[in-house]
């Protein structure tokens, strides 16, 4: 594990890791495991659907709410705030950790005493925090895939899959801008507070665009937005969202080399 | 002989901390520079242009010949650096450490960093965190020598070790320099640079002082120490030609002086001396004398 950079840093979040795959499978149990009962209370469905709108546009993920369908229970209780949550307080953690957190704690000097360039510093570690989400991918869909197998649910894999990893590349694209603003600041807490802000800003803009008027335009350039909009967990893939999620980790990918190979390293 | 550093009108401006200012030296293959100043004088400051780890804003400083930022990872494949502030893994072992930077370093196995650690009885099984500070501080040296580096930037290498590994460190230099190796050490004690270093240069303030061989600068001053049969007056040596400075303990007065002897025996003579030690000046009376008091080293 001490080959290179990447796997080194991978090695730096091995117990992280382990807590979150925890956290997050076990809420998984949690929620699938009450499945049975909501399935059984029609009522509820009833209720939610009299819920007002601006509740509901919060409340679903991609398409209307339903407690009736698997999908739609799915997409409410796990995908449409606490999945994308949870993996972006790893993946925003992670990335202001990986350049700003090795320099506060005064590691970095000494890396980079070794004979290897900035931009290779800055690419491993993102290479780490890509391989951290996709593990802690593989635990969300496994603990998915085998809750719905439990409990009966009518859903398939690949659907809980897609839903999957929208939510992966979603936290993805924000654990690389943290990586970004960490390499050009080599502060922590600014790369954290920047990042989170940014994120709860795009969720807000997303969840009122149906009931504001002018956040039609903001809406397309938020992330969330494009994580949800496809309704993964009922149409499978949609590529052209995740592409824009994609993207944007490519594009803040791409400029935090650029920023952190310009300037000075704190002592 | 081939310049391993050379530094050209080397400027680091900050925004409210002072950097360097036009800094002009150079360093020849194979030998130890001692670059000495009080603190926040543009030590560290110089040394961290070195690693590039911060840029200059303006003049040049080649390393090899190199650019040191252009070509800053070849520079830093032939470097081997220790910091003043020395920050390493805390969860890792002494061991695992090494073994991280030997493999980023592209060396095979373990082997002479273990040999090292032998030589500085350090244990690498054990965790960074539960290491003291001179032990830390050793595999700091480790880390620094056990690629073999042609040229060693060490930042006050010997602050927390004890006086027998320091005897083990000075000849890990001494190796380094007999394989061919150039030593750029920053240290504020005059004693430690006067031991190991062949040049050395005075930074204050920003600027680079003064460039001289230990030598040389040993040469120009002379220490004498008198002892008397009683205390002489406290101002019985004041004004005489050539004395820089004078120190008075009781009835023993020490004078760094430049020159002739004669002014200084004709003032001595005028007491009763029991005693009287003539010798070449240390390093330390050098700076004594030429600053006046000045403390160049103050910690």
């Amino acid at each position: 594990m001490l080959r290179n950079v990447a796997l080194k840093s991978l090695r730096d979040i091995r117990r992280g890791f382990l807590w979150w795959s925890l956290g997050l499978a076990g809420f998984v149990a949690l929620i699938v495991s009450v499945w049975p009962t909501v399935h059984s209370n029609p009522g509820l469905n009833k209720l939610a659907q009299d819920y007002p709108e601006t509740l509901q546009a919060f409340l679903a993920f991609g398409g209307a709410v339903d407690y009736s369908s698997p999908a739609g229970y799915l997409g409410i209780e796990l995908f449409s705030l606490m999945v994308p949550l949870l993996l972006l307080v790893a993946a925003i953690g992670t990335g202001a950790g990986s350049i700003a957190g090795e320099e506060e704690r005064g590691t970095l000097e000494l890396l980079l005493a070794n004979p290897v360039s900035r931009t290779k510093v800055v690419l491993e570690k993102t290479l780490a925090l890509v391989a951290e989400l996709v593990g802690l991918g593989v635990v969300l869909w496994l603990a998915l895939w085998i809750g719905a197998l439990l409990a009966n649910m009518d859903i398939s894999a690949g659907h809980l899959a897609a839903a999957t990893l929208s939510a992966v590349l979603l936290a993805l694209a924000y654990g690389s801008i943290a990586v970004l603003i960490g390499a050009a600041t080599g502060k922590r807490t600014v790369a954290i507070g920047l990042t989170a802000a940014a994120g709860v800003a795009a969720y807000l803009v997303n969840g009122l665009a149906p009931l504001v008027n002018g956040l039609d335009v903001p809406q397309k350039l938020s992330p969330f937005y494009h994580y949800a909009v496809g309704d993964p967990l009922r149409n499978g893939v949609s590529f052209t969202h995740l592409g824009v999620l994609v993207a944007i980790a490519v594009v803040a990918t791409a400029l935090a080399p650029w920023f952190f190979s310009r300037r000075d390293v704190a002592t | 002989m081939a310049e391993v550093i050379r530094a050209e009108q080397l400027t680091k401006s900050y925004g409210q901390h002072r950097g360097i200012v036009d800094v002009d030296f150079s360093v020849e293959a194979g030998e130890v520079f001692g670059y000495l100043g009080p603190n926040g004088a543009g030590k560290s400051t110089t040394i961290r242009l070195l690693l590039d780890l911060i840029r200059p804003t303006s003049g040049r400083l080649s390393v090899f010949g190199l650019d040191s930022r252009r070509d800053s990872v070849a520079i830093r494949k032939r470097l081997g650096y220790l910091p003043g502030d020395l920050r390493l893994y805390e969860r890792m072992t002494g061991a695992d450490l090494l073994g991280y930077f030997g493999n980023l370093r592209g060396l095979d196995g373990a082997e002479s960093g273990e040999r090292l650690a032998k030589r500085l009885d350090l244990d690498l099984d054990r965790q960074v965190k539960e290491l003291s500070r001179g032990n830390r501080q050793k595999v700091g040296i480790v880390q620094a020598f056990m690629h073999e580096p042609d040229l060693l930037v060490l930042d006050e290498p010997t602050s927390g070790l004890d006086p027998l590994v320091q005897e083990t460190f000075y000849e890990l230099v001494a190796e380094a320099t007999g394989r061919g190796g150039t030593v750029f050490l920053s240290s504020h004690v005059l004693s430690e640079v006067q031991h190991m270093a062949d040049r050395v240069g005075l930074i204050r303030e920003g600027r680079l002082d003064l460039v001289d061989s230990v030598e040389n600068l040993r040469a120009a001053f002379t220490h004498v120490e008198a002892t008397f049969a009683e205390p002489p007056p406290a101002d019985a040596f004041a004004a005489i030609p050539g004395v820089r400075r004078v120190e008075q303990d009781g009835a023993v007065v020490r004078f760094a002086f430049e020159g002739e002897i004669d002014p200084l025996l004709k003032a001595l003579a005028r007491f009763h001396v029991k005693a009287l030690d003539v010798r070449e000046a240390d390093l330390e009376d050098v700076f004594l004398a030429r600053y006046r008091g000045e403390e160049p080293d103050a910690p």
